[in-house]
């Protein structure tokens, strides 16, 4: 049985990294932000789907990750090991700071203190002078060798596979363990929870901070997919468009993130030789259909329809 | 002194633009409990609005407002039977109504990207360009004063108060419930539309000026406290002294003053998230 477990999870990192090889240039990149997508789906996911934190800070924390592992490495000089720890401890120290006070709103207002906190991300970015590059960003830097190997094109892809099975594999983990029940616990009937001895409070800041963290994570591997960080990349429409893709896809399943994020994804490929640079208006039209016909997204419509 | 007074007319103007935007959420917010954040949306229809009869057809300007004040009313009418009205019959949690106005919310804005393109457009003025803070001072304090006399000395306005309070009591003494969750869309759509109009002629109307408004009018909102109507209107003006003042006197960088009301907002929701005035009866 846990052989079998092992087994199928090697034969999905197989298929998975031997996927670039065959792609030309344009569509591993194509595959490499797909994967980044499924990662931060899958961590927001935990967040909103089975904790219900409403958060727009989810993306800000992928552009403080980003930005941070490019300041350490190229602004302060720090060796790869070192710029990848500081780029988590920074996101997870911030994730603290906001969790602690902001977990305790309610419902939306949650919301709109984390999208103050995206908006406010995005002016330092702008007014942060040589430290962030303004508003043009920083460019021209490329991934250090690691082990005096250079790691680039299907092999840094691979490195984007490793993260999102690794951010799959700790989700799952946390979401069978007592820690996933008390989230929904938490997310369906606090007053009952805090009754069987959930520390609300606690559950909530603990997932709002590990999920942050994912997320810098998957930021600082974005960082060198692009090689290049700027301000419009982290802006709001995309904290939007994360939320759109759980929903779509079914919020409270891993599935239902993997789905919507592809969906999501691909569709703006498909739909613009229809209406052009336009397919968001499909995506709200989409959100819209799905809260009112499968509150359960994409995820629900396919079981139901068994 | 000439300086302060005119950053204090300047600030007042755009201040009574937060109050409006906040106002209509305070509609939507007191009987339904429903955070709508496409306001800032409604607001730039009323823009687009003000370019399409004003500019474009070159209506005269009363005439224009009025429709454009009457398209809003149907806009909110439309939103709420699209959005809210399946999902609270249906009993769903709270939540969902607002991700669906969320999702309305990006509906309005790239329905007008595709109407009218990415580029802004010019929105006349009511009256000369030098009036026109006055004018705007004024129409936000008849707004407010006709807003206050519903809501304190109409029956109508009782019954929001009532719904309010207390749904469920609201709706064993006979208030409609559906109705008057509507009319506090239609009127939440007029207000965010007039705020629109009434800052096009400065700003221009633009497909993303809406965001940027829903999140000062929903910091004018928590300033003041949801509870009241003056609420709406006391925390429009404080924000826009707030970022004024800054702006003019304090030692940043300019970019940074978009900041202030982010800080101030994160600050009120999470130090004092009932605002500064008390709703009544509370």
């Amino acid at each position: 049985m846990k052989n079998a477990a092992a087994l199928r999870w090697i034969v999905v990192f197989a298929a998975l990294a031997a996927l670039p090889f065959f792609l030309s240039g344009y569509y591993n990149d194509v595959y490499r932000k797909l994967l980044l997508w499924i990662a931060l789906a899958l961590s927001y996911n935990f967040l909103f789907g089975i904790s219900g934190q409403v958060a727009f800070s989810h993306f800000a924390f992928y552009g403080i990750g980003a930005y941070s592992v490019v300041i350490f490495l190229f602004q302060l000089g720090m060796p790869l090991p070192v710029a990848v720890l500081a780029g988590i401890l920074v996101c997870t120290a911030i994730a603290l700071a906001v969790a602690i006070p902001s977990t305790r709103l309610e419902g939306f207002y949650l919301a709109l203190a984390t999208l103050a906190l995206a908006q406010l991300f995005i002016v330092v970015l702008n007014e942060g002078g040589a430290v962030t590059g303004g508003t043009s960003g920083l460019v021209d830097y490329r991934l250090p060798p690691v082990f005096g190997v250079r790691i680039a094109g299907p092999w840094y892809t691979i490195v984007i596979v490793v993260l999102v099975l690794a951010t799959y594999a700790v989700l799952l983990r946390l979401d069978r363990s007592w820690f996933g029940r008390a989230c929904r616990a938490v997310r369906d009937n606090p007053e009952a929870a805090a009754a069987m001895g959930i520390n609300v409070a606690r559950t909530k800041v603990i997932a709002f901070t590990l999920t942050s963290a994912l997320a810098g994570v998957a930021g600082m591997t974005y960082a060198f997919v692009d090689n290049t960080v700027n301000p419009p990349i982290f802006g709001l429409e995309n904290a939007f468009l994360l939320l759109f893709m759980v929903i779509i896809g079914g919020a409270g399943r891993h599935a239902g993130a993997v789905i919507g994020a592809t969906l999501l994804y691909l569709l703006p490929f498909l739909l613009s030789p229809l209406i052009g640079h336009h397919h968001a208006l499909v995506f709200g039209v989409l959100v819209v259909a799905a809260i009112l016909l499968q509150p359960r997204g994409l995820v629900g419509l396919w079981r139901s329809s068994r | 002194m000439q300086d302060f007074l005119e950053l204090a007319v300047s600030a007042t103007a755009s201040g009574c633009i937060y109050a409006l935007v906040a106002l209509a959420y305070l509609l939507m917010i007191r009987p339904t409990g429903i955070i709508n954040f496409a306001v800032g949306e409604w607001a730039m229809v009323g823009a687009f609005g003000g370019y399409l009869l004003l500019s474009k057809f070159q209506w005269p300007y009363p005439l224009g407002m009025a429709a454009i004040l009457a398209f809003m009313l149907l806009i909110g009418w439309a939103t709420e039977r699209i959005a809210v009205r399946p999902l609270v019959e249906k009993g769903a949690p709270l939540l969902a109504p607002i991700l669906a106005l969320l999702g309305m919310l990006v509906v309005f804005r790239e329905s007008i990207s595709l109407g009218f393109g990415p580029d802004p457009h010019q929105v006349p003025e009511p009256v000369d360009f030098q009036y026109l803070k006055y004018f705007m001072v004024g129409t936000t304090l008849a707004v407010f004063a006709a807003a206050w006399f519903f809501f304190e000395k109409t029956l109508w306005g009782k019954s929001f108060e009532a719904v309010a309070l207390n749904r469920k009591a609201a709706a064993l003494v006979g208030i409609n419930l559906s109705r008057v969750t509507a009319a506090s869309f239609a009127g939440g759509a007029a207000a965010a539309g007039l705020a629109g109009l009434l800052v096009a002629p400065n700003t221009s109307a633009h497909y993303l000026m809406g965001v940027p408004l829903a999140i000062q009018g929903f910091t004018a909102l928590v300033i003041g406290g949801v509870g009241r109507v003056e609420g709406a209107l006391l925390g429009g003006l404080l924000l826009a002294f707030a970022e004024q003042l800054t702006v003019r006197y304090a030692p940043l960088p300019a970019g940074y003053a978009q900041g202030v009301p982010l800080l101030l907002l994160m600050l009120f929701l999470l130090v004092r998230p009932t605002g500064l005035l008390r709703a009544r009866g509370t």
